[in-house]
């Protein structure tokens, strides 16, 4: 395997000058195997690299100091240790060791599907003689509460006891545990958590009965005294011979009713406002 | 008056001596004179390292010592700044006269690797020997592996003469 040696003259003189071994770039040949020179991460090596790199800040009228010697390049880190030839041997030496992926799982929505439960740990690297990083234990828990089998009074029964763990937009109740020292105590614990928060909420208490107008979550026209008032109105406009069902089937009513549920609801926008204005405009046949 | 408040016992017990102006002195940092060579007759060398200043770490510098300490949330600052300091004078005694530039010191996991410039000064058998006395003691008192990397140079590197 013949191949062209970069053979810098004046480097040579000067190492036969000093009697000095000649370097290895000297009798590299252009296509030798790079992962042997260097192996594992190394700081940089003048005589190992056979490159002509200068470094550091020219004076006025010169220019970089050569790599002989040149402590600018030893201070950085170098990659030379993951060329791609050798993150290929690395991957062919982690290749048995794996396994493939299963071939059914081949959306983002199957994987959320048939595994709802996302848990995120975090693990540390740092420098020292110890290896131990306290927050390394924190687990964090993530369920979108749709996968869970939750009925109406179940749901709500759910997000009231885990407060400003759930957030509506994405739907998903998030734990966090580190009371723990260990990361799977912390694990074990949150699974804990889910499974009780599950069949709390599935339970119904005797004081439950007690739920008044005022702990309810969301707003109920039904029984309101908004409906009353609208039944009030309608009586008076169009006389009591309909009865209240009938007056409550009307269009115009249940316009209304949709207007003011959202807007309690929902909070108050420009369009809800002007639905409102338009039902109550209806209502008053104006 | 009580006995003990009468001038002629106890007479400077009378002047208020919590109302006495003091000077405190603190350490002097003198930040405009660290890791400076003054400028002298034109025949002094000086390598890269010594010819910028501190301020130009950063810029115009690299870092001599590189450790996790100094990130958001790391702890061990303190700890790596006192090792680094014990490791340079013990290097610098131990290859005396031979170092060309300092030292730099890199912490790759929990190893520390030490890489020193040497100049020709000691024979090669008595470089070997000293490479394994500095990592065998280092090792064995700071419980981490350390490694020495070396680079030997003809001469010192001169970047400039001031």
């Amino acid at each position: 395997m013949a191949a062209s040696i970069y053979l810098p003259m004046l480097e040579y003189f000067m190492y036969y000058l000093y009697q000095a071994v000649v370097p290895r770039t000297v009798k590299m040949a252009e296509d030798q195997d790079w992962t042997a020179v260097y192996p594992t991460a190394a700081s940089f090596k003048p005589s190992a690299v056979p490159l002509p790199i200068r470094m550091g800040y020219p004076l006025k009228g010169g220019v970089s100091p050569d790599k002989q010697g040149n402590l600018e390049l030893i201070k950085i880190p170098n990659f030379l240790h993951l060329t791609p030839a050798a993150i290929k041997k690395h991957c062919e030496a982690l290749k048995p060791f794996l396994t493939e992926w299963p071939s059914a799982l081949d959306s983002d929505e199957k994987c959320t599907e048939h595994f709802p439960i996302q848990v995120q740990t975090k693990d540390f690297v740092s420098s020292g003689a110890s290896l131990r990083n306290p927050n390394a234990r924190i687990v964090t828990m993530k369920v979108p509460l749709s996968s869970l089998n939750l009925d109406d009074h179940a749901r709500k029964k759910i997000i009231k006891l885990a407060k400003e763990r759930y957030c509506e937009e994405t739907d998903t109740l998030t734990l966090v545990t580190d009371s723990c020292p260990l990361k799977q105590q912390n694990y074990d614990h949150a699974m804990y958590l889910l499974t009780v928060l599950y069949h709390e909420s599935w339970k119904m208490e005797a004081w439950e009965e007690d739920k008044a107008r005022e702990d309810m979550e969301e707003y109920e026209w039904q029984d309101s005294p908004s409906q009353r008032n609208v039944v009030e109105l309608l009586e008076r406009t169009k006389g009591t011979e309909e009865r209240k069902k009938d007056l409550l089937s009307q269009p115009e009513v249940q316009e209304y009713k949709d207007a003011i549920v959202i807007m309690k609801n929902h909070g108050e926008t420009e369009e809800n406002l002007l639905r409102y204005k338009e039902a109550v405009k209806k209502l008053y046949n104006i | 008056m009580p006995m003990l408040m009468h001038k002629n016992v106890f007479p400077q017990m009378l002047e208020s001596t919590w109302h006495v102006r003091s000077v405190h002195i603190s350490a002097v940092c003198l930040k405009n004179r660290a890791a400076r060579i003054r400028i002298s007759k034109g025949d002094r060398p000086l390598t890269y390292e010594q010819t910028y200043h501190p301020h130009h770490i950063g810029h115009l510098k690299g870092w001599l010592s590189q450790h996790t300490g100094n990130l958001h949330g790391e702890d061990g600052a303190a700890q790596f700044i006192i090792e680094d300091v014990f490791v340079r004078r013990f290097i610098f005694g131990t290859f005396c006269g031979c170092l060309a530039d300092e030292l730099v010191l890199k912490r790759r996991g929990n190893q520390l690797i030490i890489c020193a410039i040497l100049n020709r000064k000691l024979a090669t058998s008595k470089i070997y020997f000293l490479v394994g006395y500095v990592e065998e003691l280092l090792s064995h008192f700071y419980k981490i592996p350390v490694k020495l990397e070396l680079q030997i140079v003809n001469e010192k590197n001169i970047y400039k003469y001031v």
